[in-house]
């Protein structure tokens, strides 16, 4: 077998947090977008900064401020016990919950910037034509920023699949539960286990590029504005 | 349509101050650009509110801030058409023109869709996706989606300034079918003295942010004529054209006029600058231009630094403009005898 059935595992587990974290992240991300895009308020500055913060943290700074707030002192914590949820470290909700928080700015800034270039105008046409600010945040906004959505799921779902600090941190390394594929191949680097390495490795370049090429094949400049991002 | 408007709104170091009551189905709002009067219709429309002040608008109360009351912009029933199409691009033609149709209140309906289709030409356009549409087509789609929306009022914000001047005219007969065919009153925003004159009966003029005239169009023709490039715009109706060599020739009035551009259609509408209008004192023994008319003078006026010469020719009026000098040296009075000449290709035939 080219992959072994940890590996096969790891990879299962890896694809079913990033579909989880990529469909949460549409839509939680999407009214924090559409806010960031809209809003004339001072606290915009404040709210782009917190989301954006991902992008500059490293990993074991966020992953070990949300395992204390995960914790059974922290506000998380204490709110998953008393719905009666338990803790949420090392388990796999805990996994999409530290993930949700990392991978936020991949969701919430693409989508920003494809509702900021649809303008005001199609939005007071669609006014002026008896559309409610709902009807035309889902009939005119949301189709005009198709595009953006799918930049902005392809960049969550692939960081997602590369996440490792904040895993580590909040997931550990429980097969079947929170050992995802950047993990696995950690595991086997340690266990001095190179071709095992080798192959986990070959399966996660080939997928990236193959991301990044549907993404340059669906909109040649969408890889700008991922790295405008 | 009756419009009150009374309304004040600062942006900085601009301030709009409008006071305004107007009534009749074909009104303009003319202003170079930075005069307010966007942002007047921004008002209107709802998407922008004013610092204070009061709009009514056919009796209702569409906006007042001592009473608290501002309609949002979905519930006013005053559609747009902006000076860029804004189509949606991710509908078709038949979808963007029925997108306001779908969200009228079935017992406010009137428009009906096919003859609308009909009178905007765009029976062959209708499935087509609008990224693939002339400027003019598009143009035509914004107005027909605006027509549908059943509104009770239409502002049209310069809808002809991003089309070239061919097209510009081909589109104003669509423009003028928003009152002569549906019915829907319409205020025309706009910066040019023809287009007010070919798709308004009266206009407010605006200047800094202030309402400085309330004038009929035809009025506003004249008192802008000296200030204005293509001079005073006079519009000559004409029917079927007499077979001439190499020219049409137009019955007008108890005489003809020579055109060197014509239609064969029994009703036209051609365009003459009053600058294209040369005035002789007597009979000039030969002339290249193809046109003289025996006139007489029915008026001046003063419009800047030129003055206006209004002429009885045939039985039908024109203006020509000299500068005062000229009505001097000719003794130009009301009253007086006076040959005008206009070459033939003076003249500007316009889509009927």
């Amino acid at each position: 077998m080219f992959l072994d059935s940890g590996d096969i595992q790891s990879i299962t587990l890896t694809i079913k947090l990033a579909v989880i974290v990529t469909l949460i992240l549409l839509v939680v991300g999407t009214p924090i977008a559409w806010w960031l895009a809209r809003s004339k308020s001072r606290l915009k500055g404040v709210f782009g900064a917190v989301v954006a913060m991902p992008l500059v943290l490293p990993p074991s700074v966020l992953g070990f401020y949300l395992l204390l707030a995960m914790g059974p002192n922290g506000p998380v914590g204490h709110l998953t016990r008393v719905l009666g949820i338990g803790a949420l470290p090392f388990t796999f909700w805990g996994l999409v919950l530290a993930s949700v928080f990392y991978s936020l700015p991949f969701m919430v800034q693409p989508l920003q910037n494809a509702f900021e270039s649809i303008g005001d105008r199609p939005l007071e046409v669609a006014a002026t034509l008896g559309a409610s600010p709902l009807d035309a945040f889902f009939t005119v906004a949301l189709p005009l920023a198709r595009p953006g959505f799918l930049t902005a799921s392809i960049l969550t779902f692939a960081h997602t699949v590369g996440e490792f600090g904040v895993v580590l941190m909040i997931g550990g390394n429980i097969p079947g539960v929170s050992r995802v594929a950047s993990v696995q191949i950690y595991d086997h680097v340690e266990a001095l286990e190179y071709a095992q390495a080798h192959r986990m490795a070959a399966v996660m370049l080939v997928f990236s590029f193959l991301v990044l090429l549907a993404l340059y094949a669906w909109r040649p400049g969408a890889l700008k504005m991922a790295r405008r991002d | 349509m009756n419009l009150s408007m009374n309304v004040r709104k600062s942006f900085g170091a601009f301030n709009l101050s409008a006071d305004i009551s107007v009534s009749g189905e074909r009104v303009g709002i003319f202003g170079a650009s930075g005069s307010g009067k966007s942002t007047l219709v921004s008002m209107l429309a709802g998407f922008l509110k004013p610092d204070n002040g009061e709009i009514v608008l056919d009796g209702e109360c569409l906006f007042s801030s001592s009473k608290r009351i501002s309609i949002r912009p979905e519930q006013r029933r005053i559609a747009m058409v902006f000076q860029q199409h804004s189509l949606f691009s991710h509908l078709n033609v038949k979808h963007n023109l029925l997108y306001g149709f779908k969200r009228c209140r079935p017992d406010l309906r009137r428009i009906d869709f096919d003859a609308l289709v009909q009178v905007l030409n765009l029976e062959e356009q209708l499935d087509r996706e609008v990224a693939n549409l002339s400027g003019g087509e598009k143009q035509r789609v914004a107005l027909g989606r605006a027509i549908l929306a059943n509104p009770r009022l239409l502002l049209m914000d310069e809808p002809l300034s991003a089309l070239d001047d061919s097209l510009r005219f081909q589109i104003i007969p669509y423009l003028k079918s928003v009152s002569e065919h549906f019915g829907i009153p319409y205020l025309f925003i706009s910066h040019s003295l023809i287009e007010m004159r070919l798709m308004t009966d009266s206009a407010l003029v605006f200047e800094k942010g202030l309402m400085v005239e309330q004038v009929s169009s035809e009025q506003l023709a004249r008192n802008r004529m000296g200030q204005s490039q293509v001079g005073y715009i006079n519009l000559l109706r004409l029917g079927r054209p007499l077979p001439s060599a190499g020219l049409f020739a137009y019955p007008w009035g108890a005489g003809q006029l020579l055109l060197s551009a014509g239609s064969e259609r029994d009703d036209s509408l051609a365009e003459l600058s009053s600058k294209d209008i040369i005035l002789f004192k007597q009979h000039p023994e030969a002339i290249s231009a193809r046109n003289l008319l025996q006139c007489s003078v029915r008026s001046l006026f003063n419009s800047g630094r030129k003055v206006g010469v209004e002429l009885e020719c045939d039985g039908n009026s024109l203006i020509a403009e000299v500068v005062q000098d000229a009505v001097d040296e000719l003794k130009i009075t009301p009253g007086s005898t006076i040959f005008a000449a206009i070459k033939a290709s003076a003249f500007r035939m316009l889509p009927s």
